[in-house]
């Protein structure tokens, strides 16, 4: 493929291609325990197959087919939060944004396990599974998302969840959440709250309530989408408020922590939240965005610090504080990178290529990541945020002069055509990811 | 914040433009395939595994590694004015890696159904 020179003399393909097929063992049950001379070429767990895990696992193939991949993940079929909005919307079903493990296992041979990690054993290197199993590793890799701070708002736990839905995890919350929105009476109130920073997906809620309102203006034009903001600023806000105001007139509106956005109790069952100076709100349909941290696994393997998220080295992606524990996608703190599927598929890159290297005593490549979110104002409507991002002096960095948000006051052609690429992207992302296109 | 200068060995790079298309690169290449594969992965996401995703964002694969580098700078070099998104992330790349990338994308067959690295696996 490339005719590049090769930095640290022997390439590893050139290596397997120079020995032949012949002196490698067979493959039994697409799983490749060994490598060149029957020497172990590494065994690799991962935990999570969402946008982290599955490209983590389908690239470590790749940079090496001899290394012995797991993917541990409940569920046989994922669905991305990436265009649930649209779901609840009613622009999207739910089999459009579903997708599986096939690929990975019969193309890449990932072993894929469908259960769930219950302990990690950092010392032993061991993983314990729900159905009791155990895995051994000689790395681990979690990409295990996010977990709700249940009660961190108060009133606001697993109960309360089914009367006011988050849908800040893709699949029954977001059914959940469209049922309700449906059924809403027109001249309702779609009432969100929006946590503050770190948060999944930082333009997601504003996307969210864009494509609310798009529904809303539709099929029940006296109705309307109210945003209590625990913050003072959001991501792309001039170019949502631009959107907004063209797409909506003031069929959204937005309060923010300065004019006492800020929710602090939530009351499901009558469905009613109390803001910082004790204003009350009452919703036809209440969606609550909690406040976040990592998916726990992560704090059972040890990785988390006290903010409730995992510290990496910024080269590599390992845990700052286990080693041989890599942690990737939203679990972790990656800042100026955004919690986005975007960057958890390009930090699974840098961290195959890092595992990989390590498996062999190799310094790892250098790291480059990118990053794009892209929302929909409306159907037709597309803005974008992008970075470009890089390690300097031991931190990630954006790298200066890149990236940046879509211009305002752009033409209605140029949002048309961000949109059709935001759909683009979402294709291209899950074909990198899982293989599949919907 | 600190300009990313590769190796200090890095020769310099020699693209002339004609008609708004680059010559082949002088340059020798200067990045091992690892690294210019983990450059690359960063494009799959909008442009499928290996640059090959026909779809709204154009495929890559197997394009001219002339067109490809022209594209790519002129995009850094807001001299490209049908762009809504590769200006932003070309400009995140030096002009070596980004004939670095055109050079590996050219070089991908775009019909293979292969995987660039998982068709050297003996075992398939
Ligand atoms: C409404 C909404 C819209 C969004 N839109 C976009 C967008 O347009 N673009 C974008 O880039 N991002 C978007 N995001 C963000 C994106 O969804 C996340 O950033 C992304 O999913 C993070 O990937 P991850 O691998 O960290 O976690 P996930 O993709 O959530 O994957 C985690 C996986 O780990 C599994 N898991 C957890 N614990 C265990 C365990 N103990 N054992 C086994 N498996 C486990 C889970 O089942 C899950 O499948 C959006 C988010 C939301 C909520
Ligand atoms: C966020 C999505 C996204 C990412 C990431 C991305 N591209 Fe693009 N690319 C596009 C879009 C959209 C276009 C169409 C031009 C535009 O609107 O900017 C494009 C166009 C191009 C073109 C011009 C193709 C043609 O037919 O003229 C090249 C070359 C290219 N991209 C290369 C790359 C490389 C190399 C990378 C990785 C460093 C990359 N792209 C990353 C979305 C993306």
């Amino acid at each position: 493929m490339t005719q590049h020179s090769q930095r640290s003399g022997i390439n590893r393909r050139q290596l397997i291609k120079g020995l032949g097929a012949a002196s490698l063992l067979p493959l039994v049950g697409g799983v490749t325990p060994f490598a060149i001379g029957g020497q172990h070429a590494g065994k690799v767990v991962v935990v999570g197959g969402g946008f982290g895990g599955a490209t983590a696992a389908k690239y470590l193939k790749r940079a090496n087919p001899a290394i012995e991949v797991i993917l541990v993940e409940p569920a046989e079929t994922f669905y991305t939060c990436p265009f649930s909005n649209l779901h609840l919307g009613g622009l999207r079903s739910m089999d459009e944004i579903a997708h599986g493990y096939d690929e990975l296992q019969d193309r890449y041979g990932v072993r894929v396990i469908h259960a769930r990690a219950e302990d990690v054993d950092a010392a032993a290197h061991k993983v314990t599974l729900s159905t009791g199993s155990e895995l051994d590793y000689d790395r681990l890799l979690l990409s295990p998302g996010i977990d709700i701070r249940w009660n961190a708002l108060e009133g606001y736990d697993e109960a309360a969840a089914e009367k006011a839905p988050h849908a800040w995890k893709a699949g029954s919350q977001t059914e959940k959440l469209r049922a309700q929105l449906e059924a809403m009476e027109d001249g309702g109130t779609f009432v969100m709250v929006a946590p503050e920073n770190p948060f999944r997906c930082p333009p997601g809620p504003y996307e969210r309530a864009s494509l609310v309102a798009n529904y809303l203006a539709q099929y029940k034009p006296k109705s309307k989408v109210l945003i209590l903001d625990a913050k003072d600023n959001f991501s792309k806000q001039g170019l949502f408020m631009e959107g907004w105001e063209q797409l909506y007139g003031d069929r959204i509106e937005w309060v923010g922590l300065s004019n006492d956005g800020r929710v602090t109790r939530v009351d499901a069952e009558r469905l009613e939240v109390e803001t910082e100076f004790g204003t009350v709100h009452k919703a036809d349909v209440l969606n609550v965005i909690p406040p976040q941290k990592a998916g726990w696994i992560a704090e059972r393997a040890g990785v988390t610090d006290d903010s409730g998220w995992v510290p990496v080295k910024p080269e590599t992606f390992e845990s700052q504080q286990v080693e041989d524990i890599y942690v990737i996608g939203d679990a972790t703190v990656a800042a100026p990178m955004p919690k986005s599927g975007f960057c958890a598929n390009a930090q699974a890159k840098v961290v195959a290529a890092a595992i990989a290297a390590s498996l062999e005593s190799r310094p790892a490549p250098e790291a480059y990541w990118t990053n794009t979110c892209y929302s929909l104002v409306g159907p037709e409507y597309g803005i974008s945020v992008a970075g470009v991002y890089r390690v300097v002096d031991g931190a990630i960095a954006e790298v200066e002069g890149s990236g940046g948000v879509s211009p305002t006051g752009a033409p209605s052609a140029t949002r048309a055509l961000e949109a059709q690429y935001a759909v683009g992207w979402y294709n291209a992302i899950c074909q990198d990811t899982w293989g599949t296109q919907t | 914040m600190k300009r990313f200068f590769r190796r200090a060995a890095a020769p310099v790079l020699g693209v002339l433009l004609f008609g708004g298309i680059a010559a082949k690169s002088l340059a020798e290449p200067s990045f091992s395939s690892e690294q210019v594969d983990l450059m690359a992965a960063a494009c799959a996401n909008c442009h499928g595994t290996d640059g090959r995703l026909v779809g709204s964002v154009p495929a890559l694969a197997g394009r001219p590694a002339e067109v490809l580098e022209a594209r790519l700078l002129a995009f850094k070099h807001e001299e490209q004015s049908d762009t809504t998104i590769m200006d932003r992330i070309a400009k995140g790349f030096t002009d070596e890696e980004l004939a670095a990338l055109a050079a590996h994308f050219a070089a991908i067959d775009p019909d293979g159904d292969d995987d660039s690295q998982a068709e050297q696996e003996p075992q398939e």
